[in-house]
């Protein structure tokens, strides 16, 4: 816990300094998170927003301090997901989208060291969205939550209200899937270059 | 990076993975809040409320009048006159009445020796 049990119930009881103190002492945490949930910078501010509106909404309903953080926790991955889920309606291009010749313009524009750093790491986040894009918005959160975010099944136990086993098998359905997505970029990769 | 069911990754598509994820945490910028983090959101949740207080002031105008008409139609109904009941008796009162009635008008049932319809 980044606060203590005290600070969250004076914010449950309507105390704004400490529910002021609560957002400043979890936004960048949670920030951080978020960027890694839906993969685009330019909406983390937004979404991270939205996770501290509805905390403000509903820390009444919390029914202890305790279960504090996974209920900011499963705030913030409904949020997440409701935003992936409007953009999947929306039907936007995604950086992976973008053609060869985008792509190649982009990395022709990236000229110096830290510019290559940094087009290093965007060619990583977009290699790995691309993968992550095989499953479903609900299994990438999953996944991104164990396997990046560190956090124990107990935790998205807490998080999901859904059994260790269950939660389990779909996070092996899921990496099973992005495990082909693996082997099937591989491979096109290995006989692009044979060519 | 251990896999999901905490081993060590053995297959080497397993390992490429575990690689490319925690390489990817590591490419993520940790985003810094702006300085109008705060500022934007007490003004959302201000937004919210006045929504809020404004629907809590309908709904308590609609149940107010809807309380008032109550009473009103309440007071309507109870000061018209009583409508004109059929059924004053209980029904044994009422079945015996009907009998009554029809054995009037049937003339088997009345006596002759009273010497009606000769």
């Amino acid at each position: 816990m980044l606060v203590d049990f005290e600070l969250v119930k004076r914010a449950r009881e309507g105390d704004h300094a400490a529910f002021t103190q609560l957002v400043q002492a979890y936004r960048k945490r949670i920030l951080g998170t978020i960027a890694r949930l839906i993969g685009r910078p330019e909406d983390v501010e937004d979404v991270g927003q939205e996770v501290f509106l509805r905390l403000h909404f509903s820390l009444d309903q919390l029914r202890t301090e305790e279960v504090f953080e996974p209920w900011l926790y499963r705030l913030t991955v409904n949020a997440a997901y409701d935003y992936l889920r409007r953009q999947r309606r929306r039907g936007e291009a995604r950086m992976a989208d973008l053609s060869e010749q985008q792509v190649m313009l982009a990395d022709a524009a990236a000229g110096s060291r830290v510019q290559q750093e940094e087009q290093r790491r965007r060619q990583l986040r977009e290699t790995v969205q691309a993968l992550l894009a095989n499953v479903s918005e609900q299994d990438r959160i999953l996944l991104i939550l164990k396997e990046i975010e560190g956090l124990s099944l107990k935790e998205l136990e807490k998080i999901y209200r859904v059994n260790e086993n269950a939660l389990k098998v779909r996070l092996f359905r899921a990496r099973q899937r992005v495990l082909k997505a693996l082997a099937a970029s591989q491979t096109g990769t290995a006989r692009g270059g044979g060519n | 990076m251990e896999t999901a069911n905490g081993g060590r990754p053995k297959d080497p598509l397993e390992a490429e993975l575990a690689r490319l994820l925690a390489a990817y945490r590591e490419a993520c910028p940790e985003p810094e809040p702006g300085p109008e983090f705060m500022p934007r959101l007490w003004e959302r949740i201000e937004r919210q409320n006045s929504v809020v207080r404004e629907f809590r002031r309908l709904t308590e105008i609609l149940v107010g009048a809807a309380v008032a008409l109550s009473l009103l139609m309440g007071v309507v109904l109870s000061s018209r006159e009583p409508a004109v009941s059929f059924y004053t008796g209980t029904y044994v009162e009422i079945l015996a009445a009907n009998y009554a009635q029809e054995a009037a008008l049937d003339p088997e049932a009345i006596p002759a020796e009273q010497g009606y319809f000769r």
